[in-house]
């Protein structure tokens, strides 16, 4: 079996029972991470609950509509990733390449949403220094921004593994794959503790 | 007499090397959470006769403490040299090697030094201006807490090897918690304008939370090590499995094998 083989044979779970996608290495990325999110997150909750009514009043500041559309954005871009490992595993390489360019397009759209959205509370006075909500705000959002950036890398390393015949790696396009995922993963969490909890 | 067998050990030096980081990192922990008490830092809102009294209240403990460190500080080098020793066992180009090694050469300073000085300078000379006093503190912490971009892209360059080598020297999952660490280093930037609160430079987020994943980062790198220089064979290939004997029925070994 040759290593091509043996990644497809890994990456669709024949032959093999305790099989993850991307294999385990990345799914440690992703837990060490959400337990990082999920410290912050607690901080930030704690914080609320002992100034409800300042945190109540920054987040009525917030467009909801805009974070629902960015989530939409960024969920877009996450299906298709997926559809790109699909078409990856049927040996569409072509397809898949082009899938993988749509998921950095959506990324790229919620970046610029972003960027208008800090625009738009910098120009109200909303800054990282003008009250505690917009410190978690500003700093959470912030940080999950340098995670998409590190996508953007990642959705290059994809798109070089597509384009050769002999660099196709389908544990390679999963493991970016799952990275991109948990780039939306944490936005969802983030959205709803900024955006929803009332 | 017979001679000892770890004269004639060839990986001798490696040891030594290693003995001498666990030697390191004790002597930065003991000084720096013991005897300095300089960690978990100073409050950062302190006014300026509470410098002085911060000062005063520790006055031999710095004096001492930063001693030890003045003399003894430079053992970090060994840490810098296995790893870059590490890097050069990938298949990697050496600008990887060199770049880490430049990297951490100067790390030193906004790692430890600079506080030391700065702390060291201001229980050297209790009777300065109050105010002069305390830019001395917030310089000490700023220094210690605010700058990490070195460790950023040391961190950034570590990973890339890691993920890139084909002789399986360090496992890949460890790549990825250098991506981790690499993270949490930008988040202390905001210690840099609060004066409180979680961003502050000993606040929960930017201090607490930090400490958190770098300490599990280094203690997984010394293991990590420690590994590396049991399975080193000098070769050029790729690295050989752990030795049963080391990693046999433990699960944390099987866990840290490439």
């Amino acid at each position: 079996m040759t290593t091509t083989e043996r990644d497809v044979s890994r990456a669709s779970g024949e032959g093999s029972s305790g099989h993850v996608p991307g294999g385990r290495d990345i799914w440690f990325f992703v837990l060490f991470e959400s337990l990082v999110f999920t410290s912050y997150f607690c901080v930030y909750l704690f914080n609320r609950t002992q100034h409800e009514q300042a945190f109540l009043l920054g987040q009525s500041h917030l467009l909801l509509w805009l974070g629902v559309l960015e989530t939409i954005v960024l969920l877009s871009s996450s299906w298709a990733v997926a559809r790109c490992v699909q078409h990856a595993r049927a040996g569409r390489f072509e397809r898949a390449r082009r899938e993988a360019f749509l998921t950095a397009g959506f990324g790229l759209v919620f970046l610029i949403l972003k960027i208008v959205e800090w625009v738009r509370l910098i120009h109200m006075g909303d800054t990282f220094t003008s009250s505690q909500f917009f410190q978690y705000y500003f700093f959470l959002t912030a940080i999950h921004c340098v995670h998409l950036l590190v996508g953007f890398v990642v959705l290059g390393v994809l798109v070089y593994q597509l384009s050769g015949e002999k660099r196709r790696s389908q544990v390679t396009v999963e493991t970016c794959a799952t990275y991109w995922h948990s780039v939306d993963f944490f936005w969802v969490l983030i959205f709803a503790l900024l955006y929803v909890v009332r | 007499m017979k001679r000892p067998a770890l004269l004639d050990d060839p990986k001798r030096e490696l040891w030594l090397a290693w003995y001498a980081t666990i030697g390191f990192y004790s002597l930065y922990t003991v000084v720096f959470f013991i005897i300095t008490r300089t960690q978990p830092p100073g409050k950062p809102w302190y006014s300026p006769n509470q410098v002085v009294g911060w000062f005063a209240g520790r006055h031999e403990d710095l004096l001492i403490g930063f001693a030890l460190i003045f003399i003894l500080g430079g053992l970090s080098a060994t840490s810098i040299a296995l790893i870059t020793y590490s890097i050069r066992r990938m298949t990697v180009s050496r600008a990887f090697a060199y770049s880490y090694l430049i990297l951490y050469a100067v790390s030193a300073v906004p790692g430890f030094l600079f506080i030391c000085v700065a702390m060291t300078v201001g229980a050297f000379r209790p009777d300065r201006n109050p105010e002069i006093l305390r830019w001395i503190y917030d310089l000490g912490f700023l220094s210690f807490s605010g700058t990490m971009g070195v460790f950023l892209i040391g961190s950034l360059i570590w990973m890339l090897a890691i993920l890139l080598d084909k002789n399986r020297v360090f496992p890949v999952w460890f790549g990825y918690l250098n991506l981790c660490n690499g993270l949490t280093e930008v988040v202390v930037a905001p210690s840099w304008i609060f004066h409180a609160g979680v961003f502050a430079w000993n606040g929960v987020i930017a201090w607490w939370i930090n400490v958190a994943v770098f300490g599990l980062y280094t203690g997984a790198f010394i293991l990590l090590l420690r590994n590396m220089i049991l399975r080193e064979d000098f070769g050029t290939g790729p690295m050989p499995d752990l030795p049963p004997e080391e990693g046999r029925g433990h699960m944390l070994a099987e866990f840290m094998a490439p």
